[in-house]
């Protein structure tokens, strides 16, 4: 992990290029999805209330090709910044090796089997 | 400059709310998602979901969105920037005040589903 304040001071504390790559990435999917999430949690929470948010909405709006990409691109991307970011939590407070190598594990198993299922159930209409 | 001071609080609370959102997250693509199995299945979860816990949790995510997305920019300011650095102090605060504020009009707009579910 890479505690770092700027880029030059990443570059030089990361332990190699995909540490590197993980630190850029989390700054530009994060400034992706600030405005990605913060449009789904108004135009879903604000704009309708939420007892408008019934089955038929979210079939309907699904429907929509253009609806379906962004809420694909939120999914994957919230999902590997999240992922990602719970890696430098489990680096940083699972100690034991054969712990952190189960918890990671279980962890990535579970995102990948969600990504799978968000995938399908978003593309199955 | 972080020990014990704003920066190391920003840190935590960054990562709490990451966790949080992270948490939530796997939760609504569970139940969103769920909707493939047809409309019963689907509105199974909800009425779980509409517990009083989960129904005062919407008012923590929403501000704990806010605040992971702001200060997110705030750490892109400081990483790219050498004026960000000098003033992550008081970017930090802007923050919780807009965290503050997104979680009080998150509390009045939800106000009747809190008390009233659905």
């Amino acid at each position: 992990m890479i505690r770092a304040r700027t880029f030059t001071d990443a570059r030089q504390q990361a332990h190699s290029n995909a540490e590197l790559n993980w630190w850029v990435f989390m700054r530009i999917s994060g400034l992706i999805l600030v405005f990605l999430v913060l449009g789904h949690i108004y135009m879903t929470f604000i704009q309708v209330s939420e007892a408008d948010a019934t089955f038929d909405a979210v079939v309907g709006k699904l429907a929509n090709p253009a609806w379906k990409f962004y809420d694909w691109l939120i999914l994957s991307l919230a999902l590997l910044h999240g992922a990602n970011g719970a890696r430098y939590s489990i680096e940083d407070y699972v100690r034991s090796r054969p712990g952190r190598a189960w918890v990671k594990g279980v962890f990535y198993s579970v995102v990948a089997l969600l990504f799978a299922f968000g995938t399908i159930g978003l593309f199955s209409i | 400059m972080y020990r014990g001071r704003e920066g190391q609080w920003a840190f935590l609370l960054h990562r709490l709310s990451g966790l949080a959102i992270l948490a939530y997250l796997l939760l609504h693509v569970f139940s969103i998602g769920s909707f493939m199995f047809g409309e019963r299945f689907y509105m199974a979860i909800h009425h779980t979901y509409d517990l009083w816990p989960f129904r005062v949790g919407l008012v923590f995510v929403t501000a704990g969105v806010v605040y992971h997305a702001f200060n997110g920019l705030r750490i892109i300011v400081m990483d790219f920037t050498g004026a960000g650095v000098a003033y992550q102090r008081q970017m930090w605060y802007g923050v919780l005040l807009i965290s503050a504020a997104s979680f009080v009009y998150a509390a009045v707009s939800l106000y009747p589903r809190l008390v009233g579910g659905y």
